[in-house]
């Protein structure tokens, strides 16, 4: 599997871990029921200890993102359209409501913050 | 599971240095990062385990067998590069290696081969005139060709090159696939083994004092920053705090028990801040005894 595992992030590599494969999951490149690399080989292939790819895949499996079945291991659940959504929700919710409250505090107007965003909005294209 | 190793209050004394009582053990499966600064007891306790120092009391074992000196069959499952390299100075690498090997059944010669090559290491030079980094890439071949159950490594990349180093990593995270070997790791560096250390030990002045799941260092350790207009308290877990007027900047080691407190003192503007695994170990080792264990 293809990730970005870097030492030069604040963001702990458990996290970096958890943050890719969701991503690949909510985008379909994962798709339901495809399995993912046995803990010790992930860990060999991207240079991480061990339980931190244990506690990983157990943060993704208590998101419902993927399940284990006992002897065989992990594997990506079965997650609809609708959940995908929610959980997109809840992570782009998560993400701005610091940001905008920082730019209230830094003394942006509510219509000033919409025009930022509708702007970006514009721009955006869905990442691959 | 049989203990990789154990420890079983151990001490060793010297005029002016006391090692323990060193109480701590290892399972199969696992990377123990021993970490600590220099001086601080790191190779006194391995060579106490391999038998090159006697410990004054105290018990060790091996997946089971004491260390015994007299029944050496306990040394077969471990790997060892210690911090003095010795080899027989006027053969060759391989001539030393060869040397090895007869004490192992399980040498391979193959493997010390491909080693060699994969760390770079020319084994027709004797080894009097091998480099420095080179004496290391020797030792790391001659402690893995016989693929032992538990390496013992101290300080083993010091002296070796990034690309070599890289390929040193390769080979330990190779061994760790297979779920059934252990590895016991000192270094003064943490960042060389933030990867592929499963738990922390931190040892100072020949004290083991702080065990840890290295991730739970990174879920539980913050900076915090907060407004508090007073004096008369005193937080849980923190092991550092400054102050500049009614802001208020301290580091716990869990955060969960420092933001109750806080809440219940009335603090106002909490801001969480995760910490990096260097940032949180220059801390644990600045800190010393501070850090509130739990």
């Amino acid at each position: 599997m293809l990730l970005h595992l870097t030492d030069l992030s604040a963001e702990p590599l458990q996290a970096q871990i958890i943050r890719q494969i969701r991503a690949k999951i909510l985008t379909g490149e994962l798709s339901a029921g495809a399995d993912l690399p046995s803990i010790r080989r992930f860990a060999r292939e991207h240079h991480i200890s061990v339980i931190t790819v244990q506690r990983a895949y157990e943060g993704l499996e208590r998101e419902g993102l993927i399940h284990s079945r006992r002897g065989k291991g992990f594997f990506v659940s079965d997650i609809t359209d609708k959940t995908k959504k929610v959980m997109a929700t809840e992570k782009l919710r998560d993400s701005l409501k610091p940001r905008l409250q920082e730019a209230l505090a830094e003394g942006l107007n509510r219509e000033e913050i919409k025009e930022v965003i509708r702007n970006l909005l514009d721009k955006a294209r869905p990442k691959k | 599971m049989e203990k990789a190793f154990a420890y079983k209050n151990v001490i060793k004394t010297f005029p002016d240095f006391k090692l323990g009582p060193l109480d701590f053990d290892l399972e199969p499966g696992t990377v123990l990062g021993f970490v600590g600064p220099n001086g601080a007891g790191k190779t006194t306790t391995i060579q106490c385990l391999v038998g090159l120092l006697r410990a004054d009391s105290g018990e060790m074992t091996v997946f089971g067998h004491a260390n015994d000196l007299k029944k050496p069959e306990w040394k077969l499952n471990i790997g060892y590069v210690g911090d003095v390299h010795v080899f027989y100075e006027r053969w060759t690498g391989q001539k030393n290696l060869d040397f090895l090997s007869q004490f192992y059944p399980n040498w391979s010669r193959e493997r010390a081969t491909g080693l060699a090559k994969r760390f770079n290491l020319p084994l027709n030079k004797r080894a009097k005139d091998l480099s420095t980094g080179n004496r290391v890439k020797l030792s790391l071949v001659a402690a893995l060709a016989h693929s032992p159950r538990l390496l013992l490594l101290d300080e083993p990349t010091s002296g070796i090159d990034p690309v070599v180093r890289t390929e040193v990593m390769d080979v330990l995270f190779e061994i760790l696939e297979t779920g059934d070997r252990a590895i016991f790791y000192a270094t003064h560096i943490l960042p060389e083994i933030s990867r592929l250390a499963d738990e922390l030990i931190f040892i100072d002045n020949g004290q083991v004092w702080y065990r840890t799941p290295k991730e739970d260092l990174t879920e539980k350790w913050r900076k915090i920053f907060f407004t508090l207009a007073r004096d008369d308290f005193r937080l849980k877990a923190v092991v550092s705090h400054e102050r500049e007027g009614h802001r208020h900047q301290v580091i716990c080691s869990d955060f969960e028990t420092t933001r109750r407190q806080l809440e219940k003192l009335g603090a106002e503007s909490i801001q969480e801040n995760p910490m990096s695994i260097e940032e949180i170990a220059v801390q644990i080792l600045k800190g010393g005894r501070n850090v509130e264990v739990g």
